[in-house]
């Protein structure tokens, strides 16, 4: 029995000498002291050494959650040669010296300790569950995220499925203008990445493609992708662009945010990857039977096939990581600006658009409407975002940059023009971001106006801004030309729906829960599932860029394992008493147990929650290091008396 | 679970039948059998009639010593035995009265092994749903308020009847049980399987003629969709030949129920009650039952909000201790001093 002091974090409130002198007495204890910080190198080396000189046949550490150095006493205990799952630790802290006060403190830590004694009484020593993996990585996401750690994982040495849903790689990316702080040419920066996963060896590029069905575990998962048929052969095609001058059909473009339209046969961008027209079945005027073929009629190198087939692809994936991206909360959502229904009230993306060189404008900064240079601009940050009453509580991150930069591009733009600001803080903490922001503000003569937008409405051909400057007191109004709202950044939409295949949770938002908020940013709570980019929260490009980085490293980490190790603590049945009913399979969290004439559990799936064990009505099931038997004597342990402390001899 | 076995533990060296001399099998003609009842219907007695043509071929092969429902031997003629003459007793009923509990240790004296027949001698069967009364109520209930029990006019006070014990018992809680024929009463199957082991090989003390597995193992529905998300009583639905009687809201008690007959009931489309008792590691039959219903249990939302709606559920379950305890009470559940009242006998398990 070693009681920690944790400084004063347990002996502040617990008397940690008491502790450890009653748990002495405590039957089966032969050894029981306490020390100022037992994961320190001294503490860990007192356990060791008390394990050789008496030869423990088990051992208790009274101290904080098993979470934070259940491995660390496990491997010191193994290291002085005692089985590690002989070693449990009893929680005297978050349970006890961080929640109560007084002298119940110390007689709760005596019965949390004495509890953990009972339990490793029953304990027996076990090896963890070894198992194979496979060598391949499932990337969902072709944006920058996915792009980079796709690169990554295939740089290591390993093969990558890269599956993106619409036709190209380079997601959000592609469709910026310039990025922030400084202004590099968006298309510019990601195009060679793009090519370079499109050409890599070792990656798979599975586009106008979804992640159907996924099943398995970490190492082991089995996917089932689905690709939908583009009736074009990327090999054939010379993107000459003649199929979409002949097809009647004309829809908005999906990547012009709807600002310009497209054919039915089309191509999102001239750099799409891979380089290739699409013919989007759903826009098309009918393929079976077929109702105008103009397109291959004038498709010189045959490129278009009527009869292409949608594929199912199955394949074994050792990791998976997810940068599905994000999507802008809808303007459909902002009742107080208008609805959606003022066409010159456009969100972020859209702006990006119409600056941007190959947008529907050629990069001439013009208004939806009518196609007019707008001269008074209004930029609206926190459009949705940080208003927990009628749309998203929390910041989108990246909007008080990308308005700095919309402001600062249509101030060279249109020289003449005026762009107003208004925002509620302005959070530019990233590297030159400040700055960056400064220069906006002092340089280019972008008015900042702090303080809520209450409505935006059409009048005539302008749009009326109202709002306050909370710093003048004064309202403000604004005849507007074009009013380019920051939408709140929101996750896309079958994210949700992929994570639930996945068994990867999902936060409030819909945005990729990660396993914890500061020591594992970069994996889902279902091992082997890794989040990049603005899946997991709103992100800018470095950062995306850096988590697709950090993911693919863990997803390496498993790729490259000889062999993989799981927790031994798990459920077990015993084959004997089961009946095969079948009560606990659909119990299971983890979709870890089977059943034919009994029940099977899959101890790699296993998390060891224990539900299964609960629900089992013939006791069949049984959780090892932790029969009924143990927690019987447990819970006899935590009742009964704490008996008053031994007459202390001498001074 | 061990507790509860704790009569049936296996014997202490001295005790035991099958040292020495014994062999009752082997090396006598015909093995001598006693058949007791305490607190019965008398359904048990009849249960042996089921093995049809076989009985006729057991009783050639045994001597009946005592047998009230069946021989004119008086508990008289069993006192006059030397100790150990009978080589089986089998005894059905539930503990109840003093003149159970004498007879019990009686038998036990006299008896080379001890067999628990039935469910009230396994583990108290129904007539210890009684201990959710005190045994005054219980007399006052019946009989009237003050009654004692007193001897016939005339009589001598040994005439008068037995008093009740403050609680109705297992057999276990009484003697020490060498084996069990669990059922209410016990299937002929399994009848005829404890009579083989009788004559030939006997099994390790503590012994239960019952399948180790849950009855689900032996019964033909089929078991998909294991969601509850409403209770019914067998009177108001006529179920579903092929599925599960569980999946179609039945509280069937098979899951946490020895197997061994058959599943006679869900195969005729009753739910099983329960009769043959916990299987070997289930604990408290009616506590496994509720934990696994828990467990099962979907209705409403998903989360939080679903607890009202699936407390709904399980509320529409009628009478609750009927249903989970029907016949393990006495086994299972150590009737508090409040309910046991005052005067003789052991109260609860021993």
């Amino acid at each position: 029995m070693f009681v920690c002091h944790c400084g004063k974090n347990i002996a502040g409130t617990v008397d940690v000498a008491r502790v450890s002198e009653a748990l002495a007495r405590h039957p089966g204890v032969v050894y029981a002291t306490h020390h100022e910080y037992m994961c320190s190198e001294p503490g860990q080396e007192l356990l060791r050494r008390a394990i050789r000189e008496h030869r423990l046949t088990g051992a208790v550490v009274a101290a904080c959650s098993p979470s934070m150095h259940e491995t660390t006493f496990r491997r010191a205990a193994a290291s002085a040669g005692l089985n590690p799952y002989l070693v449990e630790i009893a929680n005297i802290r978050e349970q006890c010296s961080w929640v109560h006060e007084g002298p119940a403190a110390t007689d709760k830590a005596i019965r949390v300790a004495r509890t953990m004694v009972e339990k490793v009484k029953g304990n027996h020593p076990l090896t963890p569950v070894e198992v194979g993996h496979a060598e391949k990585c499932l990337v969902v996401g072709g944006g920058i995220a996915g792009i980079q750690a796709a690169l990554d994982v295939a740089d290591a040495g390993f093969e990558v499925l890269l599956v993106e849903k619409s036709p190209t790689i380079g997601g959000r990316m592609a469709q910026l203008s310039e990025t922030f702080p400084t202004l590099d040419c968006s298309q510019c920066i990601l195009t060679p990445k793009m090519v370079e996963a499109a050409h890599h060896p070792r990656i798979r590029l599975l586009t106008y493609s979804e992640v159907e069905e996924v099943s398995g575990f970490i190492g082991n998962y089995h996917v089932r992708i689905r690709k939908k048929p583009t009736y074009v052969n990327p090999d054939r095609c010379n993107l000459c662009g003649e199929c979409a001058k002949v097809c009647p059909i004309r829809v908005p473009s999906e990547f012009d945010c709807g600002l310009s339209e497209r054919a039915a046969i089309y191509i999102p961008f001239p750099q799409a990857v891979p380089s290739s027209y699409t013919l989007d079945e759903g826009s098309c005027l009918g393929l079976v039977p077929l109702r105008c073929g103009e397109c291959a009629k004038v498709c010189e190198p045959r490129a278009i096939d009527f009869d292409m087939h949608e594929e199912l692809l199955e394949e074994d994936v050792g990791a998976i990581i997810l940068a599905t991206g994000y999507e802008l909360y809808p303007k459909e959502a902002m009742a107080e600006y208008g609805h959606g229904t003022v066409p010159d009230v456009i969100d972020g993306l859209q702006f990006e658009r119409i600056l941007s060189a190959s947008g529907p404008t050629r990069g001439e900064v013009r208004r939806p409407s009518d196609g007019r240079v707008p001269k008074e601009v209004v930029f609206i940050q926190c459009s949705g975002s940080r208003d927990p009453e009628l749309h998203k509580p929390y910041c989108s991150k990246i909007c008080c940059m990308y308005t700095a930069k919309h402001a600062l591009l249509f101030r060279h733009a249109v020289p003449d023009g005026k762009a107003y600001v208004f925002y509620i803080d302005i959070r530019a903490g990233g590297k030159g971001y400040e700055e960056f922001v400064n220069r906006a503000m002092e340089e280019e003569g972008i008015l900042y106006l702090r303080g809520k937008v209450a409505k935006v409405f059409r009048d005539g051909d302008k749009v009326m801004v109202w709002g306050v400057d909370t710093l003048t007191g004064k309202r403000v109004e604004v005849a507007a030309d074009l009013v380019v709202l920051a939408q709140a950044v929101v996750p896309t939409t079958g994210a949700p729906e992929l994570a639930r295949k996945l068994r990867a949770a999902v936060d409030a938002h819909g945005f990729l829960q990660e396993a914890h908020p500061k020591l594992r940013p970069l994996e889902a709570l279902t091992g082997g599932i890794f989040l990049a980019g603005a899946a997991h929260a709103p992100k800018d490009i470095p950062e995306a860029v850096a988590q697709g980085s950090g993911a693919a490293a863990k997803a390496v980490a498993i790729l490259s394992a000889p062999v993989l190790t799981h927790s031994p603590e798990v459920a077990e049945v015993d084959e004997a008493l089961c009946s095969g009913c079948r009560i606990c399979a659909p119990q299971c969290p983890y979709t870890a147990i089977t059943v034919d004439e009994v029940a099977h559990v899959n101890e790699i799936l296993c998390e060891g929650c224990g539900t299964c064990v609960a629900a089992c009505p013939s006791g069949a099931m049984t959780m090892r290091n932790l029969s009924d038997v143990q927690v019987q004597s447990m819970i006899r342990a935590a009742l009964s008396e704490v008996p008053e402390p031994a007459e202390v001899k001498g001074g | 679970m061990t507790e509860k076995l704790e009569g049936m533990s296996p014997r202490s060296q001295e005790n035991s039948p099958r040292t020495s001399d014994l062999s009752p099998v082997t090396h006598h003609p015909s093995l001598k059998l006693a058949v007791y009842w305490t607190g019965s219907c008398g359904g048990c007695d009849v249960s042996f009639l089921e093995l049809g043509a076989a009985l006729l071929d057991v009783l050639s092969k045994v001597e009946i010593v005592f047998w009230p429902a069946l021989v004119d031997a008086k508990r008289a003629d069993v006192e006059a035995l030397p100790a150990g003459a009978i080589d089986v007793a089998l005894i059905n009923g539930t503990l109840r009265t003093e003149e159970n509990r004498e007879m019990a240790e009686l038998l036990r004296e006299k008896s080379k092994l001890i067999v628990a027949y039935g469910a009230c001698a396994h583990l108290g069967g129904i007539p210890g749903l009684a201990n959710l009364s005190q045994r005054e109520e219980i007399l006052a209930a019946v009989f009237g308020d003050g009654f004692r029990p007193t001897p016939p006019p005339g009589g001598s006070p040994e005439d008068a009847p037995p008093e009740l014990l403050a609680a109705a018992l297992p057999l276990s809680a009484a003697v020490r049980v060498d084996y069990v024929v669990p059922g209410c009463p016990p299937p002929p199957g399994l009848i005829s399987r404890t009579f083989d082991a009788l004559l030939g090989e006997l099994p390790p003390t503590g012994h239960v003629f019952a399948s180790e597995k849950a009855l689900c193992e032996e019964c033909p529905r089929t078991k998909e969709d294991r969601r509850l998300t409403k209770v019914v009583r067998p009177h108001e639905l006529l179920p579903d030949p092929e599925k599960c009687l569980l999946d179609q809201g039945m509280i069937c008690l098979g899951p946490v129920t020895r197997g061994g007959c058959d599943a006679a009931c869900p195969k005729a489309g009753m739910p099983c009650t329960g009769c043959l008792g916990p299987t070997p590691n289930a604990g408290d039959q009616g506590l496994a039952m509720l934990s696994a219903l828990a467990s099962l249990v979907r209705a409403g939302e998903e989360g939080e909000a679903a607890f009202a709606s699936e407390d709904k559920v399980l509320d529409a379950i009628v009478d609750p201790v009927g249903t989970f305890h029907k016949y393990a009470l006495p086994a299972t559940w150590k009737v508090p001093s409040s309910l046991r009242g005052g005067g003789s006998g052991r109260g609860g398990r021993p």
